[in-house]
């Protein structure tokens, strides 16, 4: 893949974006510590995060750090509104847009020197027009690839620009914490930093092999590249969402292997609703859980043809349940959620035999009886195919 | 425990036990190979808890006893050994294994003997004698149809039914269903029917293929079933739940019976599948006197290719996972193959020319244009 010589990919990231957005719109918010949330925070302004206060953390315990602080519960339509428009702001700067989130993008500017002037340039003006046009602050990073970039605005951050030139890229990237590299979360640090490594030229220091061997072969290949800054990823404008999931929270009130049965079952529902609207089919079923503790914990199956029927798909999701019920025992449960990733277009299902239909545990004696037979000449009649029927999941028996 | 053993002979054995020992498990002994030692014979075991295997070896018995040894590290150790016969030797006070060869000198720690499962004895009186070649043949046709999915478990198995001179056996993964009907030379001593996991079988054909045993004994147990091939014994557990009743999954009529050159449509499909990447499926449009295979993946191109074949009627286009219809033509191994076809959205079957008792019935995938 190509990567051009120059610093030309931007990652804008809006500075604590729902928290932002109520500093806006309230203005005697302005300058003060926020909380967005309700029992756990979604997101805290700058000024609570100087006091300690993290997303995902309970509200108590947030409180207890941030005594002043203010906790407003959360606007989502407010939010999806300034992101939209943030979003046309990008897409004034360049026709490249990846949105990775409602508050994340990258954006590429190659060939737009003449037009528009250097990368710098155009970071400039795009976190000033944010900032007018939207009011909020943005805070961009710009490099040669995107992994670079979104390192850069990080580093950044808040109401920051930073630009890493080509000949910079190692002596910014090397000196950095292991957990700023993508994909480094704190189970994949904690490995590293048993062994000594806690800096980024540490990784680039050890053979791909050694980096496989700590961490399985995904993620270690994956470290290796990003050590060495290989990252040939383009930026793709309108990017399909790479996975439809949806999530509970469940305070602290005790759970019952019931209670987080229905759970699923209705996030199982909703998930599969919205995918079969979306034209979607996926094959890896990922469950989400987190602990009194607010740790987390993910489990997945993949399945081997993509789905969106509920029955599959909740079969699954039960299946990695019951694995963690030992676990949630032990540790309680605050949120429940389920994702399905490896997403497909459901214009190319692979159709099944209906090989788990009831009538096939008829019981024995039942079997080769007068009823049976009966019972086995009405499914032949809903065996062929009626005309004009609906055709999504059809299959052989599909009456 | 000591015993003297020429490499050869270990290691032939060995290498067939310590393909039941498990690669991934919270039971460390499970991991290991128990070397026995009793009433004068030698013999190997490992087991998964689904699957066992037994391998008997001659050996020269210094002293009988049992000893449980990491599996992996063993088959390593006894493929590097210098010499061409080997001792060894259970030592309680250190509670390891001396393996010596020549002047190559190994202790290995052992595993807890309590921790490994006793494995099911087959009896000898109630075993059924089925011819090796044919079993092992049979189960080559079908197995890949089973599923590898286990959180399907009643589809992970192959059903295995025989009775007089006819051995069947049975997958189905729900995308595909292969049935292999094999007439048997000479009429069974009594019959079988069993829904044994696919893995299980798959183990068995590689160890009577190497052992060239002519019979497999089998006998069936509550919920296991026992294989015995020559030197080795293979036990595994059945699988539970019902096996789905294949029949009703058949149609009982097609709209189109064609009598294809098997060769020329795999060559043909083989070519055309190397562009159906990424789930892409592979198409086939069928119009007067021929078919047009083709694929096409985004980002990556697209090819096709057509092909003479005895179509008439409507034209239309059905498409199938390349794999498993790949799969379903090298399965029919004949010469020429029958493909029968409904309409689009309904299953294909591929069937043996020679009515060799092969059927191999396909779900399409559903084109969207």
């Amino acid at each position: 893949m190509f990567v051009s010589g120059r610093a030309r990919i931007l990652h804008a990231d809006l500075d604590a974006f729902f928290a932002a957005v109520e500093q806006r719109d309230y203005p005697r918010l302005r300058g003060r510590p926020v909380i967005v949330g309700m029992g756990v925070v979604l997101a805290a302004s700058y000024e609570a995060k100087a006091q300690g206060v993290r997303t995902a953390m309970g509200e108590a315990h947030a409180r207890r750090l941030c005594p002043e602080a203010i906790v407003v519960p959360p606007r989502m339509s407010a939010y999806t509104e300034a992101s939209k428009a943030v979003f046309r702001v990008f897409e004034d700067t360049t026709p490249l847009v990846e949105g990775l989130s409602i508050d994340e993008a990258f954006l590429d500017v190659r060939g737009m020197e003449r037009s528009s002037g250097t990368p710098t340039e155009i970071a400039v003006r795009l976190r000033r027009d944010v900032l007018e046009r939207v009011g909020l602050s943005i805070t961009v990073g710009v490099a040669r690839t995107k992994f670079l970039a979104k390192v850069a605005s990080g580093v950044a951050k808040p109401d920051g620009l930073l630009v890493v030139p080509p000949d910079r890229e190692l002596a910014f990237l090397h000196p950095l914490p292991v957990k700023r590299l993508w994909g480094v979360g704190p189970a994949t640090a904690g490995k590293l930093c048993q062994r000594g490594i806690t800096r980024v030229r540490q990784v680039a220091l050890l053979p791909e092999a050694v980096l496989v061997s700590m961490l399985g072969r995904a993620s270690g290949r994956h470290l290796h590249a990003l050590a060495h800054n290989l990252d040939p990823r383009p930026v793709q404008a309108r990017r399909r969402r790479g996975s439809i999931g949806s999530q509970r929270a469940r305070g602290r009130s005790p759970w019952s292997p019931d209670a987080v049965d229905a759970d699923v079952i209705a996030l199982v529902d909703r998930v599969t609703r919205r995918m079969r609207a979306a034209g979607r089919v996926g094959r890896t079923v990922v469950l989400r859980l987190r602990f009194d503790d607010y740790t987390r914990a993910t489990r997945s199956h993949t399945l081997p043809h993509a789905t969106a029927q509920t029955d599959a798909i909740l079969a699954t999701a039960r299946g990695l349940l019951a694995t963690a019920i030992p676990t949630i025992e032990r540790r309680g449960l605050t949120l429940v959620g389920v994702a399905i990733t490896n997403l497909e277009d459901a214009d190319a299902v692979q159709l099944a035999l209906p090989v788990d239909r009831r009538d096939q545990d008829a019981l024995p004696e039942f079997k080769g009886s007068s009823q049976h037979r009966l019972v086995e000449r009405s499914v032949e009649v809903c065996r062929r195919p009626r005309r004009g029927s609906s055709i999504r999941g059809f299959s052989l028996g599909g009456c | 425990m000591k015993l003297s053993v020429s490499r050869e002979t270990f290691l032939k054995q060995l290498g067939v036990a310590a393909r039941g020992a498990s690669t991934r498990t919270a039971i460390q002994t499970l991991a290991g190979v128990l070397i026995r030692l009793e009433e004068g014979s030698a013999e190997l075991q490992a087991t998964d808890a689904d699957l066992g295997i037994r391998a008997g070896f001659d050996a020269e018995i210094e002293s009988e006893g049992s000893v449980v040894v990491p599996g992996r590290l063993l088959l390593d150790v006894a493929r590097s050994l210098p010499q061409d016969s080997l001792s060894l030797e259970y030592r309680p006070s250190q509670q390891d294994v001396e393996v010596i060869s020549g002047s190559a000198c190994f202790h290995l720690r052992t595993l807890p003997l309590e921790d490994f499962p006793k494995l099911p004895e087959a009896d000898a009186g109630s075993a059924l004698a089925v011819p090796a070649a044919a079993f092992v043949e049979t189960i080559g046709r079908v197995a890949r149809s089973a599923s590898r999915d286990e959180t399907r478990p009643h589809l992970t198995g192959v059903l295995v039914t025989a009775e007089a001179s006819d051995l069947r056996m049975v997958a189905t993964d729900s995308y595909r269903l292969s049935v292999k009907e094999t007439k048997l030379s000479s009429p069974l001593a009594g019959s079988l029917e069993a829904n044994v996991p696919a893995r299980t079988l798959q183990e068995l054909s590689r160890v009577a293929s190497a052992n060239g045993a002519e019979e497999i004994a089998v006998t069936a147990l509550d919920n296991q079933v026992v294989f015995t091939v020559g030197d080795v014994v293979l036990s595994s557990r059945l699988v539970e739940g019902r096996f789905p009743n294949y029949q009703q999954l058949l149609p009982e009529s097609y709209e189109h019976e064609l009598r294809i050159d098997r060769g020329e449509l795999l060559e043909v499909v083989r070519r055309i599948s190397l562009l159906a990447q990424k789930n892409a499926p592979l198409r086939l449009a069928f119009g007067e006197g021929s078919v047009e295979v083709s694929a096409q993946t985004p980002d990556v191109g697209e090819a096709s290719e057509s092909l003479p074949v005895p179509f008439k009627g409507e034209p239309f286009e059905i498409g199938f996972n390349p794999e498993f219809f790949r799969d379903g033509l090298e399965s029919a191994e004949t010469e020429e193959l029958v493909l029968k076809l409904i309409s689009p959205l309904r299953p294909g079957l591929i069937e043996s020319g020679d009515d060799g008792g092969f059927i191999y019935l396909v779900m399409p995938i559903r084109l969207n244009a």
